[in-house]
């Protein structure tokens, strides 16, 4: 982005308005041109909100970071350089440079380096996306500039001891070192004569830089749920139906180790609870003898549903979607055929197509660079780790429910619905739930961190979350209701249930849990219709008997029908 | 008004959005009221960018007002142009 389009960005966020999204920029270093960068890309990822980027004072990193506290900020980001941890690092001291000077300036950095870890401790749990060094560090010790000083080895353990310590924090993120490099070169950063002049020491093209990766590591977007890939030509090298079990490959001998890694990343992909299936054009018999092969980089249980046939790959995708019950938005589809990738754009508007670029390694491994980027998440959880077998035993659940009646059916499932209603530590798999669910959910509200923690720390705030498990199997933390408590009235502002959990009972459940815990004569809903919350409306249509409305009310007397007409009486677990 | 009067004014109506175009035309760092250190360096960052140049210490230091960052860029775009065709 250049400067120019950057002021016009922040100019037009000034002309439009919205809600403030509060926000700090700590840096030892005059902010300048990092800062408008930063606002215009906060404001092309948040266009509803009006940023307001708050800055610290001029060489005082440490103390911008002790302060940060004092104010409420939904985040901030933090820069740090080598000046900050000792001034005659930067070009603008004026302090002598001297062959003793250097171990002094080893150890200050060390004392520095120990208070702004102690800084970004107590500032939790505000999220901080910290940067550390990426300037060049100036020519101060007495090697030659192609020979590694030992000043320089030990000015650098120090920053990867803090920067070691600052990774266990749960409420830092650190930006990637290696994809700034690929990037901006490190000798396209420093501005010389604007760090002269100015006390900015960046490059405008460098700003710009920092400044679009620093927004994506503060506002992560929603990461992909499910990948779906084809296997002749992408999955392996080869025509399955042509060059047989035995000709297909994916090594080095072949020339076609780069599918092996395709591969190998699906499998970390499944590793982090993304879905996993296949669309091909097969022969479903020889897929399954290609699948038993022993030097698959993958598991092949990583798959499901495997839809191999050789049927339009739009009919595979609906399939899957169906059997995965999530929308085709959340969703990447692989194929090295640009013809089967618009045919299935065509039938499924939303989901991402990508072109697998069979025959250029090169290409293949950016697109494997960038379908991590469209996966990546800060942390995986234990229900990441149930997901594709949840899914398995629902298909199984599913086939069972076929020969029974719905009551009788979830009688026999042993199903136990556990609650509970802690609100520290922040659970992220809470926070994921509420900013990853569409079909269930009261009012689609998104919140980051900062605001969730804001909405319990509100007067009379209650927070349920609710785990499942059944004869098939554990579900995990599933749902999530939140709101208030106000004498006899329970305001309900946030339900969400994982699609994995329905036709289980369990948003019955989840209403009686907070009629018996919290005793409400009456429970208001915040709710709001959005393009896909239709199971939740349905669900408070069955209860109030016409569709709701915003903030509508449902009397004890009415839920205590709605619930008798529903509910058996599976075991339920205070935890 | 001349492309790079256009261009000017752009970068000028971008660091000062509150100023019309008819203002910009007479805006220097007496009249502007946010015309201060920041914008001045922000200003100057803006027009490097937009005419690919780089501004030496001497030449910021005369620069106050949008008619001198015309006449500089003037006489700065005619000489390279001149150097561009062979003139040197």
């Amino acid at each position: 982005m250049k400067l120019l389009e950057a002021l016009n960005t922040v100019k037009s966020m000034h002309s439009r308005g919205g809600p403030t999204l509060p926000c700090a920029l700590v840096t030892g270093f005059t902010p300048l041109h990092l800062k408008t960068f930063l606002t215009a890309e906060l404001v092309r990822r948040i266009p509803g909100r009006s940023i307001e980027i708050a800055e610290g004072l001029y060489g005082d990193l440490a103390g911008n970071m002790r302060r940060l506290p004092e104010a409420k900020f939904e985040f901030a980001v933090v820069v740090v350089e080598w000046c900050d941890l000792d001034p005659r690092l930067g070009i603008r001291s004026g302090a002598r440079w001297s062959k003793d000077e250097l171990s002094d300036i080893v150890a200050t950095a060390k004392q520095h380096a120990a208070q702004f870890l102690h800084a970004v401790g107590n500032a939790a749990p505000l999220p901080l996306s910290v940067c550390m060094p990426t300037l060049p560090l100036l020519p101060l010790a007495h090697t030659p500039g192609w020979q590694k000083s030992a000043f320089e080895v030990d000015l650098h353990g120090v920053i990867q001891s803090l920067a070691s310590s600052l990774a266990g924090l749960p409420h830092v993120r650190l930006l990637s070192a290696q994809q700034l490099d690929l990037q901006s070169p490190p000798s396209e950063r420093f501005d010389l004569q604007a760090d002269l002049r100015t006390g900015f020491p960046y490059l405008i093209p460098y700003a710009s830089t920092l400044a679009n990766l620093l927004a994506s590591l503060a506002l992560r977007s929603t990461p992909k749920k499910g990948l779906i890939t084809d296997l002749d030509g992408t999955f392996w090298n080869g025509i399955l139906g042509e060059d047989g079990v035995g000709g297909i490959s994916w090594d080095l001998e072949h020339h076609s180790q780069i599918h092996a890694f395709y591969q190998r990343f699906l499998g970390s992909l499944a590793g982090a609870g993304v879905l996993l299936a296949v669309a091909s054009k097969n022969d479903p018999a020889l897929v399954e003898e290609a699948f038993a092969r022993a030097d698959l980089a993958v598991a092949p249980s990583a798959f499901f549903p495997v839809e191999a046939h050789w049927n339009a790959k739009s009919e595979s995708i609906a399939r899957i979607l169906e059997a995965w019950n999530i929308a085709a938005d959340a969703v990447v589809f692989v194929d090295d055929s640009p013809l089967e990738l618009a045919e299935v754009e065509a039938a499924h508007p939303g989901i991402e197509c990508v072109q697998f670029p069979s025959g250029d390694d090169l290409a293949i491994y950016g697109l494997i660079a960038r379908l991590r980027d469209r996966f990546g998440k800060n942390t995986v959880t234990e229900e990441d780790g149930l997901r594709l077998a949840s899914i398995r035993r629902t298909r199984t659940r599913d086939v069972a429910a076929e020969s029974a009646t719905d009551t009788n059916f979830l009688d026999q499932t042993e199903a136990e619905v556990s609650f509970t209603f802690e609100r520290e530590p922040l659970d992220p798999r809470v926070l994921e739930l509420v900013n990853k669910t569409n079909q269930f959910n009261l009012n689609g509200a998104r919140h980051t961190e900062a605001s969730w923690r804001a909405l319990l720390s509100n007067p009379g705030a209650f927070l349920m979350v609710s785990s499942y498990r059944d004869k098939f199997g554990p579900l995990g933390r599933i749902a999530v209701l939140a709101g208030t408590l106000c004498g006899t009235r329970l305001s309900v502002s946030t339900w969400v249930m994982s699609c994995r959990a329905f036709s289980r009972h369990i948003e019955h459940r989840c209403l009686a849990e907070l009629l018996a815990r919290f005793r409400p004569e009456e429970v208001r809903f915040s709710y709001q219709q959005t393009e896909r919350n239709g199971p939740l409306r349905d669900f408070l249509s069955r209860l109030l008997g016409s569709p709701p409305a915003p903030e509508c009310n449902a009397s004890r007397s009415l839920l205590d029908a709605f619930l008798e007409t529903v509910l058996h009486t599976p075991e339920m677990i205070d935890e | 008004m001349n492309k790079i009067q256009a261009r000017l004014t752009n970068c000028f109506l971008a660091v000062f959005p509150e100023l019309t175009i008819d203002q910009v035309v007479s805006a220097s760092s007496t009249n502007v009221r946010n015309w201060d250190s920041v914008a001045g360096v922000t200003l100057l960052a803006v027009v490097e960018e937009e005419f690919g140049i780089l501004l030496d210490n001497s030449s910021v230091s005369g620069l106050n007002s949008f008619q001198d960052f015309l006449n500089y860029l003037t006489r700065t775009t005619s000489t390279d142009l001149y150097a561009a065709a062979g003139g040197y």
